[in-house]
């Protein structure tokens, strides 16, 4: 594999995402929203509401209970009054779930575009005239997706773990994020869900003759994260280390599934074919 | 990897060439043998065999949808054929495609450049791919291809034959041995066809590149290419060099005469018409009856031009697409 060759491929992709604003103003709405606004409007609500309804403490309660970790169950109970456990609760638990659409979506709205975006601008005929192999090409591909979604994931992090401490440190007088399950998602579970849907992404763009038709296909992607954050919202399924870290692995198995699949269905005759 | 084996051809000669005043026992660097090809239950191309030899300028003829650009997404290995074999240097598309398109340069219809990206920009991407960045030599060449002040622009506000002149760059960046070349004056000004052609040729003489070349333009290529191939329907119907051509498909000689004065063209024994004021045109069963002709003419009236229409290349192409539909 030609390194120059796959950097060529992924810096040219790069480049290409700073130069379309309807791309990057998407890629930077997700972490405005799901790291800064959410969290700020979740923190603030219940701080300052007067009171609290019933439906909410039922909630944090099923949630509480549900936790499996005794040591964290205990914390979460000796917190001084239901608004803080509250708090507590959306941080670690409701947040980071939906957190996770931000490398998803991300990963998403670039991948997609990879091989499409080639087709649609009729320059997928000319890398494929190129020497470049095809395992090149795809990884080059992967790349572009990976650092630019998984930068913003690690920018987005940061920028929801600043505010969320300034709104809760006061109250709390101790740092409460990130906890045990943030720092699995963040180094082990988000790149490797960024990958997944990279690739469910890139399998679904090199085969799909327009954006259209390939959004549709590659956005079923998300609906596992939805069903995620409506698990915690419900109380049905509670986040934690081992859980997050069960899905990644899980996932990285089927990231070696699916880029068999690639290379096993995707021949330059192929590529050409479809985008012909 | 080892080369085709025994290919015999039945329609082309090529075994003893005169390459350049050197005889030479060569081996073609372009084989084909009775590829067909099938898109969607529809053949495309069927059994075309031919070749071409290293160093030669070959131009490959036909209407829309006649199958050449698909012959040259063969050749590359960016599809695959139906049936039939190939060759290109020592590597089969195939099987190693990666060595052809290594070695080759490639100018598409469309010419495939990104649009958001500067003139530049493209030919650095590029020569990536090739492995052949050298900045030097892509700033050389937009300077030679009348490019210099618009590289930093975005290639999606270049006109047409901007683009193609980018394109054509882009196809011998990495000095390639060898050149595909489909319309490559499409949309370009005189100035620009006479660029582009005026390129292709010294390239072929200088670094003795192969180039097979697509166009319908066909009085441009006549200065270029030394042998024709002529597709029709996915089938070679005839090849041949200019003259071969024109030993084999000439039987009779068309002669435009301009002279100075009316004439009353008649008289001097060969059917003839007016075509113009004072001039006309003979039809001689000959070659040998020019001078003749000419001579009995000019004791007449001044003689200002003399020319033989039915042999350029563009009366041969009507003639062979002709002669096979009817």
């Amino acid at each position: 594999m030609n390194k120059q060759m796959v950097w060529a491929i992924a810096e040219k992709d790069i480049r290409g995402i700073t130069k379309n604003s309807q791309v990057w103003i998407g890629m930077i709405l997700l972490p405005v929203l799901f790291a800064v606004l959410v969290p700020i409007g979740f923190i603030l609500v219940i701080k300052y509401m007067p009171s609290l309804s019933p439906e909410m403490e039922q909630m944090v309660n099923k949630i509480i209970s549900g936790i499996g970790n005794e040591e964290m169950k205990q914390e979460l109970m000796s917190l001084p009054s239901m608004t803080h456990q509250m708090i507590f609760v959306v941080v670690n638990y409701l947040l980071g779930s939906i957190f996770l659409m931000i490398p998803c979506l991300n990963a998403m709205m670039i991948a997609l575009n990879s091989f499409v975006g080639e087709k649609e601008r009729g320059t997928l005929e000319t890398l494929l005239f190129s020497p470049v192999t095809l395992k090149e090409l795809f990884v080059g591909k992967i790349l572009s997706a990976f650092i630019p979604a998984m930068g913003i994931s690690l920018l987005s992090f940061l920028l929801f773990g600043t505010i969320t401490t300034i709104l809760t440190y006061p109250m709390f007088d101790e740092f409460i994020f990130p906890n045990s399950n943030w720092l699995v998602m963040i180094f082990w579970l988000i790149p490797i869900i960024t990958i997944f849907t990279i690739l469910v992404n890139i399998l679904v763009s090199a085969r799909a003759k327009g954006f259209q038709e390939a959004q549709q296909i590659g956005g079923i992607v998300v609906l596992p994260i939805i069903g995620l954050f409506i698990g915690q919202a419900t109380g049905l399924l509670i986040i934690s280390p081992v859980m997050l870290f069960a899905i990644g692995a899980v996932l990285l198995i089927a990231n070696a599934g699916i880029l068999k699949l690639i290379t096993k269905y995707n021949d330059r005759n192929m590529l050409f074919t479809k985008q012909i | 990897m080892p080369k085709m084996e025994s290919m015999c051809y039945t329609n082309f000669e090529v075994m003893n060439v005169q390459d350049r005043g050197r005889i030479t026992v060569s081996v073609p660097f372009i084989e084909s043998e009775n590829v067909s090809k099938d898109f969607n239950g529809q053949r495309v191309l069927q059994n075309v065999s031919f070749s071409i030899d290293e160093g030669e300028v070959v131009g490959l003829l036909g209407p829309n949808g006649s199958g050449k650009t698909t012959m040259i997404r063969l050749l590359n290995g960016v599809i695959n054929p139906s049936s039939g074999k190939m060759r290109v240097g020592d590597y089969n598309p195939e099987k190693n495609a990666d060595d052809i398109r290594s070695m080759s340069g490639i100018l598409t219809d469309g010419a495939g450049l990104y649009q958001e990206m500067t003139g530049l920009e493209n030919l650095v991407f590029f020569s990536k791919l090739y492995k052949a960045y050298d900045l030097k030599r892509i700033k050389l060449l937009l300077e030679e291809f009348g490019l210099a002040e618009a590289q930093y622009k975005n290639v999606g506000k270049y006109s047409t034959g901007m683009k193609r002149r980018l394109g054509m760059i882009k196809a011998i960046l990495h000095k390639p041995k060898l050149l595909f070349l489909d319309e490559p004056t499409n949309g370009l000004d005189p100035e620009g066809i006479q660029m582009v052609l005026k390129y292709i040729k010294a390239l072929n003489q200088q670094e003795g590149t192969t180039v097979l070349l697509c166009s319908h333009i066909l009085h441009q290529l006549e200065h270029v290419c030394s042998r024709y191939l002529f597709l029709q329907q996915g089938q070679i119907i005839e090849s041949g060099t200019l003259k071969e051509l024109e030993k084999k498909r000439v039987n009779i000689i068309e002669l435009k005469v301009e002279t100075g004065l009316p004439v009353s063209a008649g008289e001097f024994g060969f059917p003839a018409a007016a075509a113009g004021e004072n001039v006309y045109r003979f039809t001689l069963p000959d070659r040998s009856d020019i001078t003749p002709l000419i001579q009995r003419i000019a004791a007449k009236a001044p003689v200002y031009h003399v020319e033989i229409e039915n042999r350029d290349l563009e009366s041969l192409y009507f003639q062979i697409r002709g002669g096979k539909n009817e």
